[in-house]
């Protein structure tokens, strides 16, 4: 009898298998109190249709911050509060997420919520008109108030990605949030939100029988109609061409810097560049050349660093998260921001007659030193120390189940497996050599996009100054400038002058981002 | 192997057991052994933060000074640190907040005993060049400047230096800029803040993962075991009671309009009512699962959220509520719905099926958000920061299941009061102009 029952429970687990297209990646851990579930819809902001820019976000809010056929909003809000259950929608370039998570001893009150959200949304319209507003908030006015930095960054992707499906922010611009309807909406989601493009991740203490019944009910979805597009690659820029938005009441210079490099972590070489990228800038860690030069060594700013891809909310995450997989990738150098002008000369009797701040000197200095690691290569202590850093940090990239669903999710849209055990191995392998060669074959100092936030008052010198390659001395206080060692002012000198490649500087008013 | 089966007293919120060893200089070590194989989390919680900043002048310098425990020692000078902090291949880092500073370090167990060595080190042997303490201070004020762009952050410093007139909380952790400007100048006064607060009783060891009691002990005594005590206290001046409504107001154009209520609330305690009483208050009345969340943001759509929360400190804080507004004109209605809500759990009792849902809703987040070494770490930091107790983290969840509708009524009155207001607004006017 206990062995019937056993072939049974096969034979049922097998059959949805060979019926759905839909991938699995199971993560079962019998001795969690929870459930995490991911679903990922290879659709994205790339799918939006010109003049409907953030369709794809508002429709993924939509889904997840709406009712169901059964339940409104608050009926919901009201179900899972006991529950502690949370999910919602993240959505990127070429991907849509939906995570949920709820107590395992919830699983059957919880799970009728998640099935009536992504297999029978409400598309409520007292409920579009609210994500609908709240979106548009965010493009209009959030974005150029919250954070000078990921304004930047922002508009470096708008700047690097010009003209092609990369180019408009994942929430969208104002004209086209504002032209969304909600029929577009559910157009999007019978269009995109399909069983032919969707992963499904689960990990957690779930049974058999639940997987089953989740993996039947997806396979309901309806199926895909149109293709989705592949994402346009950012053309290399001619040149240094900067954008320099000025913003009244802006601090200091919020600096972002990039251009287009053709890897992402399907090629094995990805692990050389991680190994340089790390030496030039891991993420809010002090040991990057950048950081100890611009702030360690010069006091010039909060932090300075290197990327060679996206990293979704730089300035709140220490480690890099999933759900963010993308094809059209770019290396990107973050300086935070540095002083102004007049800010500097308010702070400091001695520097009431400068005419420009730190920015200018910082892109020379961030220059300077990516140009040494091209022409000198990393040496071989600097390569074996940052390689064993990379083996063990990686690892921590995946310390939770959600986590570590989410990268195995990922691995699968780069056509990996287990990206972060197989990256391990390659990073073992990985020489000295593979590294000098992957930077002279993907980093270069002539050509790059950069955009700047700063102080209406800065804007116009600085720009003067970058289009005319002026020096750019740096300007120490005096308290700061007494303990120097002679060898950074040595250095200074060198910067200073540093020649950019600059081609065009463009003043671009606030109110005329994004559009 | 970490001991999968040892398990915690039935009634404590954390389902593993907290062990806890006292060195003979006072400093606390604690251990809890948690199934993460090969990896752990090492934290080193000291009590002190901007509320120890007491002298004038003086404030962030609880912040500044954790950048400078990057700086180096005579054996591990800022370069060596560097170096050998990351061949450990761990994620460290360290944040100050308004009672305490954290250093933490997560990452492979095996080299816990190179953990240990290079933080007692700093800890015990701290030496930095007066060069070195004024370059440092350029990044303070970096991290000042990056944090201005915000309305949050600019709104924030204005409604604590409106609430507060003699309580340090009166400055936020980040200090006053002209105070950050003037860094630079205060070397001798950052060795006196070192041996002030860098010492053993002001501080506690918190190591969860892939680990055992008796090793960690072993190490703590090892590296920590002589690290002298020391003798100072600061003497933080006590909050006289606020005798009428207060008002702090942003014009700025750009900015989301936003009103804030902010009244002086009850201290963190794990054994008096009212904090737990207000904490719930806050969920009842501002979670998304509130009436009044479905009235404002989900029904009329005035208010683009919601929110309302009391933070946990050691002296008395603020309980806070707003919202963002969709329209400028509409703040006075925003608040006075707030005020009617408030009124409402003042003059009745709250319902105990939703008061039990509420008391759900704070274990159950609590159960699965711990579902790894640095979260465990980190929830135990908050409670040890607070009390200098990391059992507290049980005692204050049981505590919480406690409360009844007339302690919530009962606190309420005694905190939502006109006399204890600050009320906050940012809007395109000159004048914030709400009663």
């Amino acid at each position: 009898m206990r062995l019937l029952k056993h072939h049974l429970l096969t034979l049922a687990l097998l059959l949805p298998l060979g019926l759905v297209a839909q991938e699995y990646i199971e993560l079962n851990l019998p001795k969690s109190n929870k459930v995490v579930i991911r679903v990922m819809f290879k659709n994205g902001s790339i799918c939006d249709p010109a003049g409907k820019e953030g369709l794809t976000a508002l429709t993924a809010d939509l889904i997840s911050d709406g009712g169901t056929g059964e339940w409104s909003k608050s009926d919901i809000d009201n179900m899972i509060f006991p529950m502690a259950a949370y999910y919602g929608a993240s959505v990127d370039k070429q991907v849509s997420v939906f995570t949920f998570e709820f107590p395992a001893v919830f699983t059957d009150d919880f799970y009728p919520i998640l099935k009536g959200l992504l297999l029978n949304p409400s598309f409520d319209e007292n409920d579009f008109n609210r994500i609908k507003s709240s979106q548009l908030n965010y493009v209009t006015r959030s974005i150029r108030n919250s954070s000078d930095e990921t304004y930047s960054k922002l508009a470096l992707e708008d700047f690097l990605f010009r003209g092609g499906n990369y180019q408009h922010m994942v929430s969208g611009t104002e004209a086209g949030v504002n032209a969304i309807t909600l029929d577009d909406a559910k157009q999007q989601y019978k269009k995109y939100f399909t069983k032919d493009n969707v992963w499904i991740g689960i990990a957690g203490n779930y049974s058999p029988e639940f997987l089953q019944q989740l993996k039947a009910d997806i396979a309901t979805l309806p199926a895909l109609e149109v293709e989705v597009p592949d994402a346009d690659q950012a053309k290399m820029p001619d040149g240094i061409e900067v954008e320099i938005i000025s913003k009244p009441g802006a601090f200091g210079s919020a600096i972002y810097g990039g251009f287009p490099i053709d890897i992402t972590r399907s090629k094995d070489e990805f692990a050389a560049l991680m190994i340089a990228n790390s030496y030039m800038g891991e993420h809010r860690k002090s040991y990057g050349r950048l950081y100890q030069e611009i702030r360690e060594y010069r006091s010039m700013n909060y932090g300075d660093y290197t990327y060679i891809e996206w990293y979704p909310s730089g300035s709140s995450n220490m480690l890099p998260v999933s759900g963010y997989p993308r094809q059209a990738n770019y290396f990107s150098l973050w300086i935070r921001p540095v002083q102004t002008g007049s800010g500097l000369k308010q702070q400091y009797d001695e520097l009431k007659d400068i005419t420009l701040g730190h920015a200018h000197f910082a892109i020379r200095l961030a220059f300077l030193e990516l140009d040494k690691l091209i022409k000198e290569g990393m040496s071989q202590e600097d390569f074996e120390l940052t390689k064993t850093f990379l083996r063990s940090y990686i690892k921590l990239y995946i310390k939770s189940p959600g986590e570590q669903l989410g990268y195995l999710m990922d691995s699968r849209f780069y056509g990996r497996k287990d990206f972060i055990s197989e990256v391990d191995q390659l990073l073992a392998k990985t020489t000295l050599e593979d590294v000098n060669n992957a930077v002279r074959k993907y980093l270069q100092i002539e050509n790059m996009r950069i955009t700047i936030i700063t102080s209406p008052d800065e804007a116009e010198p600085l720009a003067e100054s970058l289009r005319k390659n002026l020096k750019s001395p740096m300007s120490y206080s005096n308290v700061v400038k007494e303990g120097l060692e002679e060898e950074i002012f040595e250095k200074d000198r060198m910067v200073e002058v540093f020649p950019l490649n600059v081609k065009e500087v463009k003043i671009i008013d606030t109110q005329d981002t994004f559009k | 192997m970490p001991r999968e089966s040892e398990q915690a007293a039935a009634d404590s919120i954390l389902p593993y057991t907290i062990h806890q060893k006292k060195l003979a200089n006072e400093l606390n070590v604690v251990t809890v052994p948690y199934p993460s194989p090969g990896l752990a989390a090492f934290y080193i919680v000291v009590r002190v933060g901007s509320r120890e900043e007491v002298e004038p002048g003086k404030t962030g310098f609880a912040h500044f000074f954790e950048h400078m425990m990057f700086r180096g020692t005579d054996k591990y000078p800022k370069d060596k640190y560097s170096e050998v902090l990351k061949a450990t291949g761990a994620a460290a880092n360290a944040n100050t907040w308004l009672d305490r500073t954290v250093y933490h370090m997560t990452g492979n167990a095996t080299m816990l005993d190179k953990m240990f060595e290079i933080e007692a080190d700093r800890f015990m042997n701290l030496n930095y060049s007066e060069a070195g303490f004024k370059v440092e201070a350029g990044a303070v004020k970096g991290e000042y400047t990056k944090n201005f762009a915000s309305q949050f952050t600019q709104i924030n410093e204005a409604i604590v230096k409106t609430a507060f007139d003699k309580h340090t909380y009166k400055h936020t952790t980040m200090g006053f800029f002209e105070d950050i400007v003037d860094m630079p100048n205060q070397f001798d006064y950052s060795l006196e803040f070192y041996k002030r607060f860098y010492r053993p009783e002001y501080s506690t060891i918190i190591v969860v993962g892939d680990v055992e009691p008796e090793t960690v002990n072993q190490l703590a005594e090892k590296y920590f075991g002589h690290w002298e005590r020391g003798q100072y206290q600061a003497q933080i001046e006590g909050e006289p009671e606020q005798q009428e409504t207060r008002y702090t107001h942003i014009k700025n154009e750009g900015f989301i309009p936003l009103i804030s209520l902010n009244y002086k609330g009850p201290a963190f305690s794990d054994s008096d009512k009212d904090f737990a009483a207000m904490d719930l208050v806050a969920s009842i009345l501002f979670s998304e699962r509130s009436d009044l969340y479905k009235k404002l943001v989900v029904d009329e759509q005035k208010a683009l959220n919601l929110y309302g929360a009391i933070l946990g400190t050691r002296d008395p804080y603020l309980f806070s509520a707003g919202v963002l507004a969709k329209d400028e004109n509409d703040l006075q209605y925003l608040k006075d719905e707030i005020n009617a809500a408030l009124e409402q759990i003042k003059s009745e009792p709250v319902d105990s099926l939703l008061l039990a849902d509420t008391k759900s809703n704070q274990k159950y987040s609590f159960a699965m958000h711990i579902d790894n070494p640095e979260a465990i770490a980190e929830s135990i930091s908050f409670f040890t920061w607070l009390t200098g107790d990391p059992e507290s983290i049980n005692r204050y969840y049981r505590l919480l299941d406690q409360v009844t509708p007339a302690d919530i009524q009962q606190a309420a009155n005694k905190y939502l009061k006109d006399t204890g207001l600050t009320l906050a607004t940012i809007s395109s006017k000159e004048e914030g102009g709400i009663q």
